[in-house]
């Protein structure tokens, strides 16, 4: 794999010379007469700064990348001078549809803005002020477990595919970049929130895991993007908002707030990814509903895994009591209908209206008794 | 002197707080969405709309019916709640567990999230810390209702 | 390529009906109460620092003792939890602590997440309203903010490409890397921004930093690209941004540097501190790192004829195109090359490999850089 330049330069003269004239005060001036579009930018709301979308202009802007980069497979930064031979980073995703979205500037810019300290900004003392009963609290820490692994899914794949995307798609690869550290950031807060009450972690979850799996490693960006961005963001986003809602302590409520924030941001893009996508390149349609057909399942896997079902029926309960356990199957039971129901309304607004009419999964949880 | 809720006064209010708050706003960054808020009472509703770019609340106004196609989601719920969630924030200085927005809206029991396109809906989520704060500066008020 | 998972959720009767009898009854399984994990009681070592990894440091979900070699857990299962029979493989490449741990690494990953600035806000673009700086030095400065947007994002792209080969339990170093990706995205962010609102715009690439950087990329191994970006590479621009500071035209660009100096500093930390674990835990890696580094240094070389790069320094240290303008930018900028090497050779010295210099090529050519420096009167 290894890179080796196409010479031995410590012996080029050619170089030596080159730096030693300049060295001499002869300046070549190669670069000064750059032929770039000229632009001074500023921002257009002082409060907000300086952002990506006030330099949307000219062959800067990224509204004008064409759909297919043909003319670039090295970093240059898009808009400046291409000059001399520039080697080929080895791109695989080149296409705009594969990969945009068109608030992705927007999310970017809202990512730094609202960013957040797992260490300092939860309020981590009231755990051990008002700790809560050991069968709660083994179940949260056993819910915090199962939120580790899919962090690890999600801090996966930017990471895997970053590298192999364009560099002209800059404002989506900074996005990407911001994936990773909310998902390391998220990881972060449900490790420390698992350990610091005591519990210790709990079981990893086969099926959830070979679900996550799958999703993971999909052949392409675009097919990824939906299970990851949409699918698994948008369950994850729901189970936030339920957490909150019944949350047994103010460290887990404080906890879902920041994270369904981070979450929603995530299902954002995969909805404007595949939004875009399927707008571009209508003639795909069928090929995702196919791999949704195909992979869809995962989801189940989440849903049903006892790791995650067991203790959020205990959260959302309250206890190990007959009526607690009660109350909680019901609410889970909700959250899951709930779960469905948004992911299924996303897929229909990225264009796959007809979807959940196709999809096993709504008459798999039309199985469960309790209404949502 | 109490405002009443709901009215535009009592938006204003907010606004007014969220303008002397501005250092805990900014911290937690943009806040750009524009929502319905939507009271109902005896069979009718008051519904004001909520416009909020980077870190203010920039305009409140009342409308007789709130376009979905103009708002990126609506929270609709009777008087009852949320006089129960303002009266909650007054006595607390915030909204406890159980009568914050995503609670009260999470299965659509109390409060009820409308919505024309998800990706509007999620703004709810993505903005949630700043939306909260925002009703929590209700503890700074005088409110009748 | 794509995996499989080895059970169809969706077809596996036995699953379906034993999760949505939970729901219906509330019989539940809660074999995973019965985990066997261990309980832990850590405490904040400091409350006004919060609730860091290094306080979770304990036991076996603490990160000192991670094994040399992992050999327990390949799968997504977070390092200390029970793990099942049936997990996948997350084909993780490297599973070696010496390939990859540095002292302190969860303590640079706090600082970064708790250090993120805000390329947008941060910065107070409103200063520039008004400034117009001479067109030689705004196009200077535009040419080095071009340089540094190109290469910035290689410090995202190529550490983000071994993260997910990188075993999970090595969660810190992990995260590390996330807080770098998103370090650098910042970085390339703001540089772009700059040389937009400087009135001329981009200018030209380097077509020779664009072969260092594929040489970036392309390592053969985690330690490989960590010697060569975290350590060769990113001290050299830390280096830059220091002299960058110095030579900043604007209190604008002034307060950039000193932000981005901040981000490159942890990560030459953490190259520095990897780098001497791995010759003092893995010591059959000091040829192979030699090796990567001879490449590094031929193409440091080359990095000589990126006139575009050196001659917009000569300017901005210089302050024109005037003959004195040339000399007195000739004379910085001959300090800053200098520095540059011996700033390098210090860090491999400092960190395990001083026999690095009677092998460097780079390092005859520092010696032969300064010996003429001090004779035409320039000092380090």
């Amino acid at each position: 794999m290894a890179f080796y330049a196409d010479k031995d330069y410590t012996v080029d003269q050619t170089v030596l010379e080159a730096a030693q004239k300049v060295m001499a005060g002869q300046l070549g001036l190669h670069w000064y007469e750059a032929k770039t579009e000229r632009i001074a930018g500023r921002a257009s709301d002082p409060r907000r700064g300086l952002t990506y979308q006030d330099l949307d202009v000219g062959t800067y802007g990224y509204t004008n990348i064409p759909e297919d980069v043909r003319t670039s497979q090295s970093m240059v930064s898009r808009g400046s001078e291409k000059v001399g031979k520039l080697p080929d980073m080895g791109y695989v995703v080149n296409r705009k549809s594969d990969v945009w979205s068109d608030n992705v500037a927007e999310l970017y810019e809202e990512d730094k803005a609202r960013r957040w300290v797992p260490a300092i900004d939860i309020p981590w003392n009231e755990l051990h002020a008002h700790p809560v009963a050991p069968e709660l609290e083994m179940a949260c820490a056993q819910l915090y477990t199962f939120l580790q692994e899919c962090q690890l899914v999600a801090m996966d794949f930017p990471s895997k595919w970053v590298a192999l995307i364009n560099q002209d798609f800059l404002e989506q690869k900074s996005w990407m970049c911001a994936q990773m550290l909310d998902a390391s950031r998220l990881f972060e807060v449900f490790r420390k929130r698992a350990l610091y009450g005591g519990a210790g972690l709990g079981r990893a979850s086969r099926t959830a895991e070979q679900g996550l799996k799958e999703w993971l490693w999909a052949d392409q960006f675009p097919q990824g993007s939906v299970s990851i961005n949409l699918s698994l963001a948008g369950f994850l986003l729901v189970l936030y908002r339920q957490v909150a809602a019944f949350a047994p302590t103010k460290v887990d409520r404080a906890i879902m707030r920041y994270a369904m924030q981070d979450g929603a941001r995530q299902t954002a893009y995969g909805l404007g990814q595949l939004r875009y996508y399927l707008k571009h390149r209508p003639l795909e349609a069928s090929a995702m509903e196919a791999y949704l057909d195909h992979t869809e399942h995962a989801l189940l896997g989440l849903i049903g895994s006892p790791e995650l079902l067991e203790p959020m029926i205990i959260i959302c309960g309250g206890g190990l009591e007959k009526a607690q356990v009660d109350n909680g199957r019901i609410a889970t039971a909700k959250f899951i209908r709930l779960a469905v129901r948004e992911y299924m309304e996303r897929i229909a607004a990225a264009g796959l209206a007809g979807h959940s009419k196709r999809s096993k999964i709504p008459a798999m949880v039309d199985r469960i008794s309790a209404p949502a | 002197m109490a405002i009443s809720f709901p009215s535009t006064e009592y938006f204003e209010a907010l606004k007014a707080q969220m303008a002397s708050n501005e250092e805990k706003f900014r911290r937690l960054g943009f806040i750009d969405t524009t929502f319905g808020v939507s009271v109902g009472l005896n069979g009718r509703a008051r519904n004001f709309v909520l416009e909020f770019e980077v870190f203010d609340l920039k305009k409140v106004s009342e409308v007789p019916a709130i376009d979905l196609k103009k708002v990126d989601f609506q929270i609709q719920g009777d008087a009852q709640v949320w006089r129960e969630m303002i009266e909650n924030i007054r006595r607390n200085g915030e909204a406890d567990s159980a009568h914050d927005i995503n609670t009260l809206a999470h299965f659509g029991e109390r409060l009820k999230i409308v919505y024309d396109d998800p990706d509007g809906h999620d703004k709810l989520y993505r903005f949630m810390e700043s939306i909260q704060e925002f009703f929590d500066l209700s503890s700074k008020l005088e409110v009748s209702f | 390529m794509a995996y499989l998972s080895t059970t169809n959720f969706a077809e596996d009767k036995d699953f379906i009906d034993k999760w949505l009898y939970t729901i219906r009854t509330g019989e539940m399984d809660l074999g995973w109460m019965k985990s066997a994990t261990e309980k832990i009681s850590p405490e904040e070592a400091n409350p006004r620092r919060g609730l860091t990894y290094r306080d979770l440091n304990l036991g076996t979900y603490g990160f000192t003792d991670i094994p040399e070699k992992v050999r327990a857990n390949r799968s997504y299962a977070p390092r200390g939890a029970e793990i099942p029979e049936g997990v996948p493989d997350a084909q993780p490449w490297v599973s070696r602590k010496s390939e990859l741990w540095a002292f302190n690494t969860e303590s640079y990953y706090e600082e970064a997440v708790s250090r993120q600035w805000n390329a947008t806000t941060d910065i107070p673009w409103d200063r520039l309203e008004g400034v117009e700086l001479p067109e030689v030095t705004g196009k200077a400065l535009s040419q080095l903010m071009t340089f540094l947007t190109e290469v910035e994002m290689i410090a995202t792209d190529t550490p983000a490409m071994w993260l997910p080969r990188l075993n999970p339990d090595f969660i810190e170093v992990r995260s590390f890397i996330a807080a770098q990706a998103m370090d650098e995205a910042r970085h390339a962010e703001v540089f772009r921004k700059r040389a937009l609102t400087t009135g001329w715009g981009l200018m030209q690439a380097s077509p020779i930093n664009e072969m260092a950087l594929k040489h970036l990329r392309d390592a053969d191994s985690f330690s490989e690209m960590s010697v060569a970006l975290h350590l060769v590479a990113e001290g050299n621009v830390l280096t830059m941004f220091r002299f960058s500071e110095y030579l900043s035209p604007t209190d604008v660009d002034k307060k950039i540097f000193r932000l981005v100096m901040q981000d490159e500093a942890r990560h030459v930390g953490y190259g520095m501190q990897h780098f001497k674990y791995v010759l003092e835990h893995f010591p059959e890696k000091r040829e192979v790192l030699h090796a990567h580094l001879d490449e590094a240094e031929n193409i440091s070389f080359a990095g000589a004829a990126a006139t575009e790069l050196t001659e917009s320094f000569i300017i901005l240290a210089g302050g024109g195109l005037k003959k004195e303008n040339i000399e007195q930018g000739i004379r910085v900028t001959t300090q800053f090359n200098l520095k540059q090497m011996q700033e390098h050779f210090e860090r491999l010295d400092k960190c395990g490999m001083p026999e690095r210099k009677e092998r460097s090529k780079l390092f005859q050519m520092y010696e032969m850089g300064r010996a003429a420096a001090e004779n035409a009167g320039i000092k380090l």
